[in-house]
């Protein structure tokens, strides 16, 4: 059983070195591509199934059990995580396929696409399922050389410039994250999370609080927590809307995961967390004065990606088992929905030939099925009801009220003001975008850079990719019931840690 | 219930995917799921009024609280009436009013249906958390029907600022409902009524749910996104922003009265806030010419005059609440619908345009007639009734005779502005030319002609109202009293107050236009829809200003920024509560001295290196002089790694300089921030550095993992070097990672050097052609020549 922990880290890299091999063959990469990300989807849906009913799964790598060797788990928050960004993956190769960004290169030189895709999903399943710190780092580095490459990946200069800003200062922070981890060993002699909360325990104080807000540090850089977020709205927005889509919907996410899975086993701390709730505020507020000062849709969409991690970092903030649902429901909602939105951005630079919001107009009349497209995950970012969004908000907002300390409370007022500027900035792009006069689509400046700035030509494949995004994210408002059990019950997990700990160090019944 | 609100959202869905051809079809059918409601309330409206109300639920997640719960009790009764029985004859009416098909009437129908669901829906709810969900949604179809297509800027910046006024409200309101829920432990609207909760927090909450109910119900200050949202087409100005959704602040007062009952400063908050704007809104009106904006104004100063009755608390107030609310909905529907349709048969609105309507449309002034009659309060309309039991709740002396004296002010005002309207829009004034006009359709006609008549009924039929009235009133104020509406009390102080109005505001509406010479030298302190367009600048500015110095664009800020955070989080952390470093010996080996002062000059002479070799060849230094430690410290094939990679790294960058400058160019600027840099880096290695003694320091007792590491290196691995066990068997896979790490980045430069060669190819070819076809046409090649110069 606990072997099928192990399928969405390796599938996908041996199927990337599959895929490498079949350069040649386009179609055999597509179906390739999605079959395995559709074997995934499954084997995570089992793994939520397995571990929501019968506890974390867990895989020893090599035999070795877990201090020494490197485990695997899938507990109900890290297979939850796994499902919904696996889904988000699928729909996204779906769309690029249709957009026909994944040929790029062919006949120049071996498509990478494919492969580097591949090779992503398994840094990204790594990530949520690796127990060992470590490890962890290697799961980032996997995740981040793939995304240098999907990055860099058509050369124009300007691109060249965002994709050295993201790949440098990804780069610091992983230099970083490599002392953190050697400061880690040195003091605790160990890097499996689970042993390392115990090891945590023997230490003086001060270096115990030091190493928790360097680990907030590295992932506030993972994360773009303001002030560490300046390089995510310069570079994401210089890639084709699908890449942007994936790097926006999960690279984040998996910051925040990992800032909440260390911060929460390792460390002991009280609810309500001021240090937390104070960096919160600022990313929300900082992100969506950001996101009302763009004129150019996906730089707006980047600001708002940053201002709506502090709604995470509010619910972290928190530090309760209320506020720690809020965040996992919140998670599930903002991956699905920040994914979509990109490919809706995507959708309408293939009838404008422009990300200019000022030169767009009449779109709802072009074409209401792009309105319908935009207008549902918009309203659900912003929080409106019925929609993800209100919903995860919703638990956010009571755990806030609910643990009655001031800090929380002037927080909540912060959430619920960048709720309302989150509202206006979707609201101005319906108003310059959709509505006014309808406008000729522009002539491109650069015909041979057709990923970017469109060509007035849609794919069938790019529409229906986000139809099903979209789906998925009413499905996340409509499912409300079910996830918000199982994410309160991956919220008490992860409070208690005992389950985690249990299953890591205890049996080492897997290998 | 649920059902009933559903069908709303379904059938509307389907006539947004009819073509536009059948956009005159529509609306019949779009009346009907309304008329289902309506006949569904009426049908169960006697086990409503004997007090057993209709309840359904339904869970939507019980972890986070939320359910669908519905209830059908008196006020939602009158509010259904209201809201589904004007709905219908609103969708009725808009048949005429859009005429020929178009993309807008097509839009506007389904939109139209869609609200009247959610609205039915919001009056229906017994939950705070589902009263909110609807209560958005109100806003989210005002909002597109404020638009229509937002061809026009005006339009679009009305619906803009409904929706940011109405949404911040909602959101603050929402922040109320928590509170409240939170602190009382339910979020059911009756259970919280048979309970009514206490406290410091339910004080809060009801200051957060005021805002709320504020915003949607345009009371001053927020009022101003009201006679904005008038650039909408008429029936959608008559059904949501004058008979249905604007009321919706004013019914979640009254809905939430009897759960605040222990909030004292309710009633005062709500009757300062609703006179305020009885008063200005009726001012306002008295000026306007235009009469679709006249009557908006006039609905503001209403809405007033019903807040301060929501909030009242008291018998006789919940009774006037009642029978104001349906007074409301009737005239001020009629007037609009009446006005829709002078604007379409005449095409125009303006009082200063229009006359001699009279006489051309002797049908559409008398439903007009009946309908300001109500408006003003003249017996024997619903609004009499209806007014003479607001005077009646407020006879008394002090603080309740000012509320009366407010309330008396309004309606002189009320009166003034019905009187200037029915004059500016019908009578045939001195010496203007009589207003052309079309016939007018009955089937236009109709639809206010039931309401207007409804005003007639609902008066003289007053034994009726009163039912209805008394029993909202006996459960919202806990008690019963001893008045009934009714059209003659006797000769008592209400009937002179009513008298009083009527004659004080016909003698201001005939001095109007002296008025108007008084009102153009006062000075304007609150003028809402500056003070909105100031904070909306601001806020603007504030985005951008904030944005432009955050947002820098340089990389090394970018770096210097993540590095201070370092030094300044944790590292004040560190520094604070130093520990003891034990043990500190200041080298194991005499040969690190050495070494350490190479890779010191080294990093120094990186800082000062001018030409770009000559600080590669110094960070090389620095990597083979840790290197170096590496023997010292006696791992050799640590150091054997490392001299590999510095010698691999080296030679990459000896080929890379090849292609840039010899020396790094240096800006003034960049110079000037070069010590800073250095403090910078200085301070992250010395950080570093004092971080690895502290860590390495603070365990006394050896690493239990690597003791197993060696344990079981020799005969778990067959390995006699621990390092090579580690990274090829027990952390294999960490060195599976690193190598697809590896491999992807090669991929990727590979990728990147070819793809940037073909592209040079591609840019040769391009102008190899472009010579090839410069000789064939010297003139084209001409062309082509400057073009590219």
């Amino acid at each position: 059983m606990s072997e099928l922990v192990a399928v969405p880290v390796l599938l996908p890299l041996g199927a990337a070195g599959l895929s490498m091999a079949f350069g040649r063959f386009a179609d055999v990469q597509r179906w390739l591509g999605l079959l395995v990300l559709g074997v995934i989807v499954v084997d995570a849906a089992v793994l939520l199934y397995f571990a929501d009913v019968h506890g974390p799964l867990v895989l020893h790598l090599g035999g070795w059990a877990a201090p020494v060797g490197i485990a695997l788990v899938a507990d109900r928050l890290a297979a939850l995580l796994l499902l919904i960004s696996v889904i988000v993956m699928f729909a996204v190769l779906l769309y690029s396929i249709g957009q026909r960004i994944t040929d790029y290169g062919r006949g120049t030189a071996s498509t990478t696409f494919h492969p580097i895709y591949l090779v992503l999903c398994s840094g990204v399943s790594l990530a949520y399922l690796t127990g060992d710190l470590f490890n962890l780092f290697v799961a980032f580095e996997i995740m981040l050389a793939s995304s240098y490459v999907l990055i860099t990946r058509r050369t124009t200069a300007n691109r060249v410039r965002a994709g050295m800003t993201y790949t440098i200062v990804s780069l610091s922070s992983s230099v970083l994250f490599l002392t953190m981890i050697g400061l880690v060993y040195a003091a605790t002699g160990t890097v499996n999370l689970a042993d390392l909360a115990l090891e945590m325990g023997e230490l003086p104080p001060a270096p115990v609080r030091a190493l928790a807000l360097l680990m907030v540090i590295v992932f506030g850089v993972k994360s773009a927590m303001v002030p560490l977020h300046f390089w995510l709205p310069d570079s994401y927005p210089n890639a084709p809307a699908p890449i942007t889509a994936i790097f926006a919907a999960l690279l984040t996410k998996v910051g925040i995961y990992a800032m909440i899975r260390t911060q929460i086993l390792v460390f002991e701390r009280e609810p309500s967390w001021p240090l937390m709730l104070t960096l919160a505020m600022a990313t929300m507020i900082v992100g969506a004065l950001g996101a009302l000062a763009q004129n150019d849709l996906n730089r707006m969409l980047s600001f708002l990606l940053v201002s709506h991690i502090g709604f995470m970092l509010f619910g972290l903030g928190v530090y309760d088992i209320a506020g720690l649902t809020g965040v996992i429901l919140y998670i599930v909602h903002h991956i699905t929905v920040q994914a979509t939105l990109f490919l809706v951005s995507g959708l309408i630079t293939r009838y404008t030939g422009t990300v200019a919001l000022s030169r767009m107009g009449g779109l709802a009349k072009i074409s209401p099925l792009v309105a319908v497209l935009f207008a549902v995950p918009a309203l659900s970012l912003a929080g409106v009801p019925p929609f993800s969004g209100f919903v995860a908000k919703l638990a956010l907002l009571r755990a806030g009220v609910g643990v009655g300390t001031v800090w929380a409370q002037v927080a909540t007022a912060v959430v619920v003001l960048t709720s309302l500027l989150t509202l206006y900035a979707v609201a101005r792009v319906w108003s310059r975008a959709f509505w006014g006069q309808v406008r000729e689509p522009e002539g491109d400046p650069d015909p041979s850079d057709e990923l970017v700035v469109g060509t007035g030509d849609t794919s069938r494949g790019m529409v229906h990719a986000t139809g099903v995004l979209v789906l998925s994210t009413v499905l996340v408002a409509v499912l409300a019931g079910p996830l918000a059990e199982v994410s309160q019950r991956a919220a008490t997990d992860l409070i208690t840690g005992e389950a985690y700990r249990a299953a890591v160090l205890g049996g080492g019944s897997g290998g | 219930m649920l059902a009933l609100v559903v069908s709303h959202l379904l059938v509307a869905l389907v006539l947004s995917l009819v073509s536009m051809r059948h956009s005159r079809a529509i609306y019949p059918v779009a009346a009907l799921p309304p008329t289902a409601a309506l006949c569904w309330a009426l049908a169960h409206a006697d086990s409503v009024l004997a007090g057993s109300p209709p309840v359904t639920r339904m869970n939507w997640s019980a972890t986070l609280g939320l359910e669908f719960a519905f209830r059908l009790d008196t006020l939602a009764l009158v509010m259904t009436l209201l809201v589904s029985g004007i709905g219908v004859l609103v969708l009725l009416y808009c048949r005429w009013y859009f005429g020929t098909p178009s993309g807008d009437a097509k839009r506007s129908a389904s939109l139209l249906l869609a609200f009247a669901g959610v609205m039915f829906g919001l009056v229906l709810a017994d939950d705070l958390l589902t009263l909110y969900v609807f209560w958005e949604l109100t806003t989210i179809c005002s909002f597109l029907l404020v638009g229509q297509s937002g061809v026009s800027r005006e339009s679009r910046r009305a619906s803009l600022q409904a929706l940011l006024v109405t949404t911040l409200g909602g959101l603050v309101m929402l922040l109320g409902f928590i509170v409240l829920g939170e602190s009382s432990g339910t979020y059911r609207i009756s259970e919280l009524a048979a309970d009514p909760p206490d406290g410091a927090a339910v004080a809060v909450a009801t200051g957060l749910i005021l805002v709320g109910a504020f915003t949607k119900s345009a009371q001053v200050p927020f009022h101003n996104w009201l006679p904005a949202a008038m650039v909408a087409p008429t029936p959608i100005s008559a059904y949501l922003h004058a008979a249905s959704m604007v009321k919706a602040g004013v019914f979640l007062v009254a809905r939430l009265t009897p759960v605040l009952s222990e909030v004292s400063y309710l009633p005062v908050v709500t009757a300062v806030f609703g006179l305020v704007t009885m008063f200005l809104g009726g001012w306002r009106a008295l000026r306007e010419h235009d009469l679709k904006l006249l009557l908006a104004y006039g609905t503001v100063s209403q809405l007033g005059f019903l807040m301060v009755l929501a909030g009242s608390g008291s018998y006789t107030g919940e009774l006037a609440l009642a029978g104001m609310l349906l007074a409301h909905g009737a005239f001020k529907a009629t007037l609009f619908l009446v006005i829709g349709i002078v604007d379409h048969q005449t095409g125009t609105r303006d009082i200063r345009e229009l006359s001699g309507l009279g006489r051309r449309m002797p049908w559409v002034t008398s439903v007009a007639v009946l309908a300001a009659m109500s408006m003003a309060g003249v017996p024997p309309t619903i609004g009499f009734v209806a007014k003479e039991a607001a005077f009646e709740t407020y006879l008394g002396t002090g603080a309740v005779a000012a509320v009366e004296a407010g309330i008396v002010a309004g309606s002189v005002l009320t009166v003034a502005y019905t009187a200037r309207l029915l004059f500016g829009c019908f009578a045939s004034k001195r010496g203007a030319v009589p207003t052309e006009a079309h016939p007018v359709p009955a089937g236009m006609l109709l639809p206010p002609a039931v309401t207007a008549l409804a005003c007639l009924v609902l008066g003289v039929a007053y034994p009726l109202t009163d039912e209805l009235a008394a029993t909202y009133a006996e459960r919202a104020a806990g008690s019963s009293g001893e008045y009934h509406l009714g059209l003659w009390h006797g000769f008592n102080q209400p009937l002179v107050f009513s008298a009083v109005t009527l004659f004080a505001g016909l003698t201001l509406a005939a001095h109007n236009a002296r008025l108007n010479l008084l009102r153009s030298r006062l000075p304007r302190p609150l003028d809402a829809q500056r003070g909105y367009e100031r904070i909306m600048g601001s806020l603007e500015r504030l985005a951008v200003g904030v944005t432009g110095r955050v947002q820098v664009g340089s990389l090394p800020t970018y770096l210097g920024i993540i590095l201070l955070a370092v030094l300044v989080v944790p590292g004040s952390v560190l520094l604070m509560r130093v520990t003891p470093i034990e043990q500190l010996r200041w080298w194991d080996n005499v040969l690190q001295l050495p070494l350490a002062l190479v890779i010191l000059v080294a990093a120094a002479g990186v800082v000062r290196a001018t030409r770009r070799i000559t600080a590669v060849l110094l960070v090389g230094v620095i990597g083979y002089g840790i290197g170096g430690m590496f023997i010292v410290g006696g791992g050799p094939d640590l150091a054997l790694t490392q001299f590999l990679v510095e010698t691999l790294t080296l030679i990459a960058f000896v080929l890379v300089l090849r292609r840039l400058p010899a020396r790094f160019t240096e800006t003034p600027s960049a110079r000037r921030v070069r010590l800073p840099k250095v403090l910078v880096s200085l301070a992250g290695g010395v950080f570093v550095g004092f971080a690895a003694l502290i860590f390495s320091s603070a365990r006394d007792t050896p690493s239990r993992v690597s003791a197993e590491y060696l344990e079981h290196a020799e005969e778990g691995t067959s390995a006699t070097n621990v390092v090579n066990a580690i990274i090829v068997d027990f952390r294999a896979f960490d060195t599976v990672g690193e190598l697809s790490v590896l491999a992807v980045t090669a991929t990727g430069v590979a990728s990147l050097v070819l793809s940037s060669r073909s592209a040079r190819r591609r840019k040769h070819a391009r102008s190899d052609w472009r010579q090839l076809s410069a000789t064939a046409r010297p003139t084209a090649g001409e062309h082509g020549e400057r073009g590219s110069a």
